[in-house]
């Protein structure tokens, strides 16, 4: 009977080719958008689980308490020492500071490979807390001797090619020479450690003496803490016990730390501390739902819309002795065999997507991840799902029909019922559309605002360089010279970091004007001379700039810190004491800039000073003019080459660091384009199938309708004033929800757009245009034909 | 064979009560041809439809085999007809996407018959009503007359005792006709119990008996000197 039902599956889809395909390619999309999230998300859930002591590795945190909280994901320097030394609740302790885009060398003149690569410090514990194995190494030796390294087999043939890597030096940095001691299997995609080169932790000396010197000062957002316990361990008991830490090593500091261990399993998903925000996944896994509901709509409405005509196989098959459930099983079987056509074609629509998907969220999805045994499990839940939820409702209605009336060819629309249902499923499918539509629109209004707006600092024509770590200042100076004598140039500074720069932000404590205490706030450090504001066009809204000197005796701070002092106006700031960076920086206030957004919309204007340490100076900032950029650029490049021969030159503009900032939201809006293009592609589908078959259905009465008088514009509005009135409805009920997910999602932001009711009007208005481009080709061509034609062939 | 006894059935409309059939009686024995004759809209179909046991009387009584089948379930009414009854129809009703041979089959699949023992009796079949040649083709490859002939074939295909034939010749020209009759003849005389509605007064002179139907009631019952097969 099974062959049966899928003889006639077959065949039916033969004959109605254009339903076919519509249902087919509206499920392959809906099943390759599925499968895709899936494996994003399943890549996801699997983050660091391949380690044979999972249960037992944690990671220390830190909740640095001041008037608010803040979450970091480092320790201080000290802390891992201590742990390890002071308790017995760990059997391995590791530090791990990394480091992206380090300049690595060859050592000699055979290899004069340079390039740039992230690296990390590690102690060698590290690789007993984690599962990352060696498949080979120098026998003896171990990363606990300085300027050695653990490297992986893609680094060590990316910089050795052919040649055994074992005892290779390579330089770092251009400072020390690196001896390669062993090979590490390249590390798992799913792994949050991904640099390809471990150096032994001593070596650190050369690069970083805060680091080395186990300070307890403060935090280097860079510096991990990993641990594995002791089985059984009370995880809230070692937090409370870690207090002790903090009353011996920070008593007096306002800045409270309170140091927390994070399951490895919790590290992926916290966002508190750089981990992903795991409602993403959710709402990714809805959104696949969603588009898979909206092609199984389309088959679910197409499918009844013609039940009608299926009427007489079915009246002969119940006459015949077939029973209801053998028609609703037919039915479950057609839907299953355009499932599985839908799935093949969504299968390769995913392996056609698959580069252009990893590109755009960074993963290494192949055809193996495809090959996995859940993805196997995923398609045959959907093909079982899918055939169940779309075949059903259309197998129930086949079932129900009278045979008497069937076989008399007196079967109505009405009595297959149904319209009400396609109805319900056609504003369905329009109010997932408009929720998609106006999550896009809200997402690029909020990028636009946040790009677009004044954040109180030039970011237009101003070229960033990067400049090797502890240079000399002379020779800094000299190239800034060099490059401000440059026709194309207008002005130069040297700093830690731009404004809006997002990154190196160095949070410090404060004490303003010899009060007792330190602020119960902290306060960003924008180290930098005194070209900063006039580079960046910062206002000065009282006092000056400051001097220039071989010691830090004057800073200039933001309005915001006149603010948070509860000062009445900036005036009152100038000439006042601060003691800054742990009494390391004293110096008074020579002058109040405005405020400005120094880190994404996300976050509240925070206090700032802006102080001249020379030895902080990490990047050049160049305002040019926009003539002859290509040449400026080139001269640029040509000045800091000479004075940095061995380094390698990099530069990038502030406007696109600045929109770098919101690459998660960049990476969102893509997302709900594509999402909401296929969802509104896919019900378009579906109504061109609906509407095909409605003409079809009608053309008798669009025949008599032309004869009595109607014109083009006529027929159009009979057939196309129900859809509009669906897409009313659903905006109806999808403004409210849209609404407020959107203004929620913009709540995470301090400064964000509004939703403006034009967002809801054009959403609507556009998928109504969308539906009636949609229907009126069908609409037009019934409109147009002959009358006599359609009468006739009635 | 049948007993169907004070039968009414009325259809309702949100405003209108029809009523299609009015206090029938009506015996049929084993073996006999009855044709059931009246104007469009006294209730022939209506009346071959319960007969058929593919609608329920709204009252009365309907013993089939000695059996009360008019106030069954779909379901058991399904049952029931599997088997027994064969249709026969004016507009053959043989499903477009299947072939002769795959037509003449369904009934015997949903006998849960097995496969070989399907074909032998769909082979038999076929040759018996000379369409065997044709048993790849699909319905609309084939004359009206050859279809007819596939549906009767799918008629007596599971032995049915019964073959309710709804206007056969109804879509035929004269000679196609004739030779529908002469089958259904044939299948009469080798035992099987043929009820046919018809409009033709030539088809109904094949029966043992005719019924004349008017407004619900059955007005005259007549027997009949049947034609000869091949006249």
């Amino acid at each position: 009977m099974f062959k049966t039902h899928l003889l006639i599956a077959w065949r039916n889809l033969r004959k109605k080719r254009v339903f076919a395909l519509i249902n087919i390619l509206g499920l392959a999309l809906g099943f390759a958008c599925g499968i895709l999230i899936f494996l994003f998300v399943n890549h996801h859930l699997q983050f660091d689980n391949f380690h044979n002591n999972e249960d037992r590795i944690y990671r220390v945190v830190t909740e640095e308490r001041r008037d608010d909280v803040e979450y970091e994901s480092a320790v201080p320097p000290g802390f891992a020492k201590a742990f390890q030394s002071d308790y017995d609740f760990a059997e391995e302790v590791a530090s791990y500071y990394y480091r992206e885009d380090w300049q690595i060398d060859g050592a000699d003149e055979k290899n004069s490979k340079r390039f740039r690569e992230d690296i990390a410090f590690s102690e060698s514990s590290f690789f007993r807390i984690f599962d990352f194995p060696l498949v080979d190494q120098l026998s003896g030796r171990t990363l606990e001797e300085p300027n050695t390294a653990y490297i992986t087999q893609s680094f060590a043939t990316k910089m050795f090619g052919e040649q055994n890597p074992l005892g290779q030096n390579f330089i770092l940095e251009n400072q020390e020479t690196i001896e390669v001691i062993g090979i590490l299997k390249d590390l798992p995609a799913n792994s949050m450690i991904s640099t390809p080169i471990f150096i032994s932790y001593p070596s650190i000396k050369a690069y970083d003496d805060f680091i080395y010197s186990g300070s307890w000062g403060g935090i280097n957002g860079s510096l991990r803490c990993f641990t594995l316990l002791h089985p059984n361990q009370d995880i809230a008991h070692i937090e409370q016990t870690l207090i002790e830490l903090v009353n011996k090593h920070r008593p007096r500091s306002k800045n409270v730390h309170r140091y927390k261990l994070q399951a490895l399993s919790d590290i992926h998903f916290d966002n508190r501390y750089d981990g992903i925000n795991v409602s993403l996944l959710w709402i990714f896994g809805l959104v696949g739902i969603f588009l898979i509901g909206v092609a199984c709509i389309n088959f679910i409405n197409i499918s009844t819309a013609q039940a009608f005509t299926r009427s007489k196989e079915i009246g002969i098959k119940k006459v015949l002795g077939s029973n209801k459930k053998h028609l609703f099983w037919q039915f479950i079987s057609e839907t299953f065999i355009i499932s599985l056509f839908g799935m093949l074609v969504g299968l390769f629509i995913t392996l056609l997507v698959l580069p252009s998907f990893n590109s755009l969220f960074e993963l290494d999805l192949s055809l193996q991840s495809l090959l996995d045994i859940k993805v196997a499990g995923l398609v045959l839940t959907l093909l079982t799902f899918v055939s169940l939820f779309a075949g059903s409702y259309p197998g129930i209605l086949l079932a129900r029909i009278l045979p008497t009336l069937a076989l008399k060819g007196k079967l109505t629309q009405r009595d297959a019922g149904g319209q009400f249902t396609r109805k319900i499923l056609v504003t369905a499918q329009f109010v997932i559309s408009i929720l998609l539509i106006v999550g896009t629109v809200v997402i690029g209004k909020q990028i636009n605002y946040a790009v677009n707006a004044d954040l109180g600092f030039d970011k237009d024509a101003i070229v960033m360089l990067s400049v090797p770590e502890d240079i000399e200042h002379i020779k800094l100076e000299g190239l800034k010279e060099r490059i401000f004598q440059l026709p194309g140039v207008e002005n130069v500074t040297a700093c830690l970091a731009s404004p809006g720069a997002g990154y190196n932000n160095w949070g410090t404590s404060l004490r303003y004007n010899n009060r007792p205490e330190y602020e119960e706030f902290s306060i960003s450090a924008k180290m930098a001379d005194d070209d900063y504001i006039s580079t960046f066009d910062l206002q000065l809204v009282a006092g000056r700039n400051f001097r220039m000197s071989d010691s830090i005796t004057e800073v200039v701070v933001n309005e915001k810190l006149a603010q948070k002092l509860g000062l009445g106006s900036p005036e009152e700031l100038i000439g006042k004491q601060l003691e800054l960076n742990g009494g390391f920086i004293k110096a008074t206030v020579s002058g109040v800039i405005a405020n400005f957004h120094d880190q994404n919309f996300h976050l509240d204007i925070s206090p700032v000073f802006i102080a001249p340490q020379t030895n902080a100076f990490h990047e050049i900032a160049v305002k040019i003019n926009d003539q002859n950029v290509k040449s400026t650029l080139n001269e640029i490049e040509q000045k800091w080459r000479q004075v940095f021969p061995k380094f390698i030159y990099e530069f990038s503009f502030l406007d696109e660091r600045v929109q770098d900032q919101y690459e998660e939201e960049q990476r969102l809006l893509s997302l709900s384009k594509l999402f909401s293009g296929l969802a509104i592609f896919i019900s378009c589908l579906g109504l061109y199938g609906l509407i095909s078959f409605f003409v079809a259905q009608r053309t008798k009465e669009v025949g008599i309708r032309k004869v009595l008088g109607s014109g083009v514009s006529g027929i159009l509005i009979l057939f196309a004033k129900d859809f509009c009135k669906l897409i009313l409805i659903a905006g109806a009920i999808a403004t409210p929800i849209a609404w407020f997910f959107m203004k929620r999602w913009l709540e995470n932001y301090t400064y964000h757009t509004e939703i403006s009711w034009w967002v809801f009007v054009m959403s609507i208005s556009g998928l109504l245009l969308i539906t009636l481009i949609t229907i009126s080709y069908q609409t037009i061509k019934a409109a147009t034909a002959n009358p006599t034609k359609s009468l006739r062939s009635e | 064979m049948i007993q169907i006894k004070n039968l009414k059935k009325s259809f309702r409309t949100e405003e209108v009560e029809t009523l299609a059939l009015n206090n029938v009686n009506l015996t049929v024995e084993e073996g006999e041809f009855v044709a059931i004759m009246g104007p469009s809209g006294c209730g022939k179909s209506t009346l071959l439809n319960i007969l058929g046991m593919l609608d329920n009387p709204t009252e009365g009584s309907y013993h089939f085999g000695g059996e009360e089948v008019g106030k069954l379930r779909e379901n058991q009414r399904t049952r029931i007809r599997k088997g027994n009854l064969g249709f026969v129809f004016q507009s053959f009703n043989l499903i477009d996407e299947l072939t002769v041979f795959e037509n003449v089959e369904l009934p015997l699949i949903y006998l849960n018959m097995k496969k070989s023992e399907r074909e032998q009796k769909v082979n038999a079949v076929l040759e018996r009503m000379k369409i065997a040649h044709r048993e790849k083709h699909f319905p609309q490859q084939l004359s009206g007359g050859q279809q007819q002939r596939v549906a009767i074939a799918r008629a007596v295909v599971t032995n049915a005792k019964l073959i309710l034939a709804d206007e056969p010749t109804g879509n035929l020209d004269s000679k196609n006709g004739i030779e529908v009759m002469n089958l259904l003849t044939e299948l009469n005389q080798e035992g099987t119990t043929i009820i046919m509605v018809t409009h033709s007064d030539r088809d109904s002179h094949y029966a043992h008996r005719i019924i004349n139907l008017f407004d619900g009631q059955i007005v005259t019952e007549s027997q009949n000197k049947p034609f000869e097969v091949n006249a």
